[in-house]
């Protein structure tokens, strides 16, 4: 409902006592004295809990009966209660973004237990400025645009296909763009799979014969993303393939790039022949192992948890594990040892394929970074710290356990898609707890080991989850988006430098040729309303939603005038 | 390099010599142990002579170095407490496990002079300590009943199973 400008305000106050929180250490009654003076506010009310039913209640009676036009609640945190406020607001007709909210508990209550009288001046200052804002908050609407019903998988392995499976399922057009030749990434050098032994090639061929024949997923091989413009619903994407560049309409994009080896290079007498990689041996084992080898060490940790890559690869020791159990499978004579730093066996499965091993009679040596063992001719020397001597394992075979690193071009591909990626070169998630399938930037997300070293049980978790995560704005059909964002507020003012554009952290800005000349262009969908361009135009031609200078402002004169 | 490699074909046929020792003893129960210490905490000889070391023990035999334990002094300090045992998490069984490297080593020649000495007196006498018949008079004047001073039947015993050590 569209407020009148010449309306005469009425700002509603409730003060929340959550509990004792907030109650317990502010004088309350003090005050609702005050707030009643303000200025406009017509309405001053106290509950014991403001976020109940019956608080919510008594905003909503408010609202009706008092006839407000803003709501100011003075309680918690809007990280968490701004929300549910906003929708009792909107419930009743009132604007959801004429709402303002101050914390008295997080920012005063609880941080000034020990101090009554000047917490509750404080808590004054906070509820006039927040009063002396909400005289100036304008009505909203929410920005809703729509999205094109078509997935773009980057990476064509384990991680990608099973993405792109899940997605085709639901009846959503996917594109795979797979570097390679031909699908099936790291998996394809694989033997086979533990703990259950499954083999490698078997899942690849069936994913691939899934993809093949699914109406629903287009794949480029030998192909690479070459640019991306638009934002969630709207990307327009140009894929380089071998016989040119294609432009295609995109809503999400999934990045399943994968990592690779690293290859041990001058480390351990590496040569790739008696001193291999695990990912040789998996290829060597595949093709049967040679039966004169009698005695097999592997070295975990190799290149890894080192100052260069300080991180733990996690499936190395798995890796190691498994092969162990399968050498001894195809050449019962072998011996194996692996020296270890720690073994890095989660899960109960890989428990239980450690104490196989180890009953299968796989002999199991730490040793520290500091002493590393010594590959020589046919032996690797390794020093025992319990024994406190060197011990000499007759070798045939040494197989090094390399991590998974960051592929090369995972750089250029963030800065393509603008998305961040983490000390260690991966890919870095949204959130790692609360949002680890989800980029920062809306309509991007994450699966697999591009994110960071996982085994393919974990790989086809995360790819499953990347992909439910995608359909909801596929489902959808359309994305609705806060719009508590940019805007160019003084056209006239902005001289089209563009230096907004280019440090906004989600690509919403851009600069457009118009008739009167550059001028920026707010991407509405994709902006945050961080505020980072309106902070840093010297004109002051952009300014953010329900953050206005003028509103900014007369907070701060709020603040002083008190 | 001849001579080097050489040298480790040695070094694999000692290894294989080793697996080979270790699994006829059936002490292939060592291969659980994941390097808790629960055992040498426990053992009441590391504590007063470090270099009796059940973990260590165990780690040679996993490592190939049995015949190392084979002919080692240390071995022989084991008293047999069980505390090792009764703890392992991984129910390895330590102390029955040194019982069975002594009695190889016993088979090898290789149990100490005292040892040796110690199952002469038993076989002599049924016990550790003889009794004569001074200590049976001792026993009259406390009013206790007389103990044979040699005991043919511990010796028969004791016969018997030297025979299947050797």
């Amino acid at each position: 409902m569209p407020e009148k400008k010449d309306e005469e305000l009425r700002i509603g106050v409730f003060i929340c006592h959550c509990g004792s929180n907030i109650a317990g250490y502010l004088d309350m009654e003090a005050l609702e004295e005050f707030t009643k003076a303000l200025p406009h506010v017509v309405f001053v009310q106290r509950n014991l809990y403001t976020c109940s039913e019956g608080g919510i209640n008594e905003i909503k009676k408010g609202i009706v009966e008092q006839n407000l036009n803003r709501v100011v609640v003075a309680s918690c945190t809007p990280r968490t209660h701004e929300p549910l406020f906003r929708n009792s607001c909107a419930e009743v007709g009132l604007n959801p973004y004429l709402f303002e909210m101050v914390n008295i508990r997080d920012q005063c209550s609880w941080v000034h237990m020990q101090e009554k009288e000047d917490a509750t001046e404080k808590a004054k200052d906070l509820i006039r400025m927040g009063v002396a804002k909400a005289a100036l908050l304008q009505p909203q609407e929410p920005i809703m645009s729509e999205v094109t019903t078509r997935a773009l998988v980057l990476g064509g392995g384990i991680a990608g296909m099973t993405a792109a499976l899940a997605l085709a399922d639901r009846g959503y057009e996917v594109v795979i763009v797979e570097k390679q030749d031909r699908l099936g990434g790291m998996m394809n050098n694989i033997n086979k799979l533990g703990p259950s032994m499954i083999n490698a090639d078997e899942l690849v061929s069936q994913k691939i014969k899934a993809i093949d024949e699914h109406p629903k997923i287009t794949v480029f091989t030998n192909s690479e993303l070459a640019a991306v413009k638009g934002f969630i619903g709207k990307y327009k994407v140009d894929v380089k393939t071998g016989t040119g560049t294609k432009n295609i309409d995109i809503g999400v994009i999934l990045v399943a790039t994968g990592a690779s080896v690293f290859t041990p290079k001058g480390l351990y007498g590496y040569d790739g022949k008696h001193v291999i990689t695990q990912l040789e041996l998996e290829e060597m084992m595949k093709k049967g192992l040679d039966p004169s080898i009698k005695n097999v060490v592997m070295i975990q940790c190799v290149g890894s948890r080192n100052e260069d890559r300080p991180y733990c690869s996690r499936i190395c020791c798995q890796v190691a594990v498994k092969n162990a159990i399968l050498i001894r499978d195809q050449n019962p004579e072998a011996r194996v040892s692996i020296l270890y730093r720690d073994m890095q066996m989660y899960g109960v499965e890989n428990e239980e394929m450690l104490r196989t091993s180890k009953a299968r009679g796989v002999r199991y040596i730490n040793y520290s970074p500091e002493n590393p063992p010594k590959v020589e001719e046919e032996k690797v020397q390794v020093y025992h710290p319990l024994l406190g001597e060197e011990l000499e394992l007759p070798a045939d075979l040494v197989v090094l356990a390399t991590p998974l690193v960051a592929r090369e071009d995972t750089h250029d591909l963030s800065q393509l898609l603008r998305v961040s990626i983490d000390e260690n070169g991966f890919y870095l998630e949204a959130h790692v707890k609360l949002r680890p399938l989800d980029f920062a930037t809306d309509g991007i997300f994450l699966c697999g080991s591009a994110r960071y070293p996982a085994n393919v049980r974990e790989v086809v978790a995360q790819a499953l989850g990347a992909a439910s995560r995608a359909s909801i704005p596929l489902s959808k059909g359309s994305v609705v988006v806060e719009p508590i964002i940019s805007v160019l507020a003084n056209e006239d003012a902005c001289r089209g430098c563009g230096l907004c554009a280019a440090l906004c952290p989600y690509g919403a800005l851009e600069i457009r040729e118009t008739e009167k000349g550059r001028k920026v262009h707010v991407i509405d969908v994709a902006c945050k309303g961080c505020g980072v361009c309106a902070a840093t135009c010297y004109q002051h031609a952009l300014t953010i939603n329900s953050y206005t200078d003028d509103q900014v402002t007369a907070q701060i004169e709020a603040f002083l005038g008190g | 390099m001849n001579s080097e490699s050489g040298k480790h074909r040695v070094r694999a046929k000692l290894e294989t010599r080793a697996q080979e020792l270790t699994e006829r003893l059936e002490l292939q129960s060592v291969r659980s142990c994941y390097i808790c210490r629960t055992c040498t905490s426990s053992c009441p000889v590391t504590f007063i002579d470090p270099r009796f070391n059940p973990l260590a023990i165990l780690r040679m035999v996993l490592y190939g170095k049995i015949e190392e334990v084979l002919n080692s002094d240390f071995l022989w300090l084991c008293t047999s407490c069980y505390s090792c045992q009764e703890r392992c998490p991984q129910e390895i069984p330590i102390a029955d496990i040194m019982t069975k490297l002594k009695n190889k080593a016993f088979k090898l020649g290789n149990a100490p002079v005292g040892v040796r000495a110690q199952m002469d007196i038993i076989k002599k006498a049924g016990r550790t300590y003889p009794l004569d018949d001074f200590d049976n008079k001792k026993r009259a004047k406390a009013g206790l009943p007389e103990l044979p001073t040699s005991c043919d039947v511990v010796k028969t015993l004791f016969e018997s199973e030297t025979e299947s050590l050797k």
